[in-house]
């Protein structure tokens, strides 16, 4: 109590309202004691809980949405009157907040092939997300990806890692920053758009990253594309299965299936540095 | 009352969990399979026959739609042979939902597996709903790229599918009936058998193994878990949102309604109920305020006084 070699807790909380939640929560767990190993001092307590409520919301200092659907994570959440708190806690508080699969499609501010009628959204992702990219099922599948993100702490060791994909959605292009809705995305027929919120400017100095930065490609895997859709990709490169913006994560893969915590002990080093900026201003 | 759950209650299921039961086939695709399972968790599943009841149930928010042509009630009701469904409904349902599509085949019709497969479904039910198709001999399911779910009614029976291949298990229950005390003995039977393997040490555990005609390792695996190591779902007699929150406090991942939903007075309303009741299934305050005027439920067949023979549960071995 009291002793300097304490930092102060840290609030993370899995939206779990249908899906993967249990499996980040295992695997925050899990990252936890890495980072416990890797920088002993200061100490932290982690707390990690299930959010279904816009009370628990309240509590979390970050947020992940797992994979599931993305419809009925949609739908559960409006019903749950939790639609709101979370556009507020993720565009317009800009805390930190990851999504993966389901959760990337939530994130991001333009999305198509969803269903009839649309899906709500939360945004915070300059990006179109494509749902079911690679289509069904049977076309799901696992590659290794290179991150070069984890390099720095994951002492050199390089391993690719070993990315599940599960009927999984691409980010299909990057768009501009921009105040407002994505007007251009509107009037692309058959794509659903976020609703914005303005980001709260007493923390804007805290934040980094205007533009989306691109964190993840998979190689090689455009060759499942129509030919008119390749020529609207943005990178010859390959699909873009991550990306980032002023703290918001997005995994088009699901890291919570493979027992292999590097990217979510990375992702609580980022909560940890965007906590502590954040706390030093207030 | 929160606090006075069962002790039945499930821990989780580890992130990585599943591929002892792989049958090593190339690529590691038990993790996909059973990775689409757990994207399937702490939701429903709808039947529905025809493309306007699966838009009524994606709009409901189900994770997914069952595939066929009469619910259970109503294969119940005509009696006859029940067979894999006509592969146009499938492939309508399937250009009408963005959700996963899941159908049923016939216990043993490995060809109806694979015109399912060749159709794209995302989930094959080997299903005792439909008539069995072989007196002995469940699908070899490992070789299919589809992953399967199976039902069960007690451990050895969930081990023995999940051996043959099962990516994700649903305990039978009574389908189209709208009783659940058929879902909850299959899962009180389940935790149970689990509760006593917890206890025993490797050689007790063989004996049992023995006993449930299941095998040794993945046994052992479920001691260690205290779990199944798969998905788990709930099926066969969930008709209410209070059905639906039951079967997860027992410890399901998921539900399955079959003819609960469009064998009722307003499916749409009870539909959307029975899927905020799976999401906030610890909430009785919630699960009042969704419980309210949901019109008539399913009529329903009360199982205590079917006679053995009617019942779907005992086809499968």
């Amino acid at each position: 109590m009291g002793s300097i070699s304490e930092a102060p807790d840290v609030t993370v909380g899995v939206l779990a309202l249908q899906g993967a939640f249990s499996e980040h929560l295992q695997l925050l767990r899990q990252a936890e004691q890495v980072l416990a190993v890797t920088t002993p001092v200061p100490r932290r307590k982690w707390v990690f809980l299930e959010v279904r409520t816009e009370a628990e919301l309240a509590l979390c200092d970050a947020l992940v949405i797992p994979g599931g659907e993305s419809t009925a994570i949609s739908l559960v959440a409006e019903r749950s009157n939790m639609l709101d708190p979370l556009r507020d806690f993720v565009k317009q508080a800009r805390k930190p907040t990851w999504g993966t699969c389901a959760g990337l499609i939530l994130l991001a501010e333009s999305a198509n092939r969803t269903k009839k009628g649309g899906q709500e959204l939360i945004g915070g992702l300059d990006v179109r997300v494509n749902r079911n990219h690679f289509g069904r099922q049977t076309e799901s599948f696992q590659a290794n990806l290179d991150l070069d993100f984890l390099k720095k702490s994951d002492g050199g060791s390089n391993a690719p890692f070993r990315a599940i994909f599960i009927r999984a959605p691409v980010v299909e292009r990057l768009l501009p920053h921009m105040p407002g809705v994505q007007e251009g995305e509107a009037e692309t027929e058959e794509t659903v758009i976020a609703p914005s919120r303005s980001t709260d400017q007493s923390f804007i100095s805290t934040i980094q990253g205007a533009e989306v930065e691109v964190m993840a490609i998979l190689p090689g895997r455009t060759a499942t594309l129509s030919k008119e859709a390749k020529e609207k990709l943005d990178s010859e490169a390959g699909d873009i299965v991550a990306v980032r913006q002023a703290n918001v994560f997005g995994t088009s893969f699901h890291p919570e299936l493979t027992g292999d915590p590097r990217i979510h002990t990375w992702w609580l080093e980022q909560v940890v540095d965007a906590v502590e900026k954040r706390r030093a201003l207030a | 009352m929160i606090n006075d759950l069962p002790a039945v209650m499930a821990s989780e299921l580890p992130a990585t969990n599943g591929n002892s039961a792989s049958n090593n086939n190339g690529e590691s695709n038990f993790t996909v399979k059973t990775g689409l399972a757990r994207m399937l968790k702490g939701g429903v599943i709808m039947d529905v026959v025809n493309a306007e009841q699966a838009r009524i149930a994606e709009e409901a928010g189900a994770v997914a739609v069952m595939a066929l042509e009469r619910v259970p009630a109503d294969i119940r009701a005509n009696g006859g042979v029940a067979r894999m469904s006509d592969p146009k409904m499938i492939r309508d349902i399937m250009a009408t939902v963005t959700i996963p599509v899941m159908a049923k085949a016939r216990i043993g019709h490995f060809v109806e597996c694979q015109i399912l497969e060749a159709i794209g479904v995302d989930y094959i039910d080997e299903s005792e709903v439909l008539t069995p198709a072989d007196h002995a001999h469940h699908v070899e399911k490992h070789s299919f790229s589809v992953p399967f779910v199976c039902g069960c009614r007690n451990l050895g029976e969930a081990l023995r599918r999940i051996s043959e291949g099962a990516a994700m298990i649903r305990t039978k229950g009574e389908a189209g009936t709208g009783d659940v005390v058929e879902a909850v003995r299959h899962m009180r039977t389940v935790n149970a058998d689990i509760a006593r393997a917890r206890n025993m040490d490797d050689a007790e555990l063989r004996v049992y193994a023995k006993d449930l005609q299941a095998p040794y390792e993945l046994l052992k695996e479920t001691a260690k878990l205290g779990r199944l190591p798969v998905v788990n779902f709930a099926a066969g007699g969930v008709a209410t949102p209070a059905d639906a929150a039951l079967m997860m406090q027992l410890g399901c991942d998921g539900v399955f309604v079959g003819s609960g939903i469009f064998k009722s007075g307003d499916a749409a309303k009870r539909a959307k109920a029975i899927v905020q009741a799976v999401t906030h299934f610890k909430d009785p305050k919630i699960l009042a305020a969704v419980s309210e005027d949901l019109g008539e439920a399913m009529v329903g067949i009360n199982c205590m006084s079917m006679e053995p023979e009617q019942k779907m549960q005992g086809r499968g071995w």
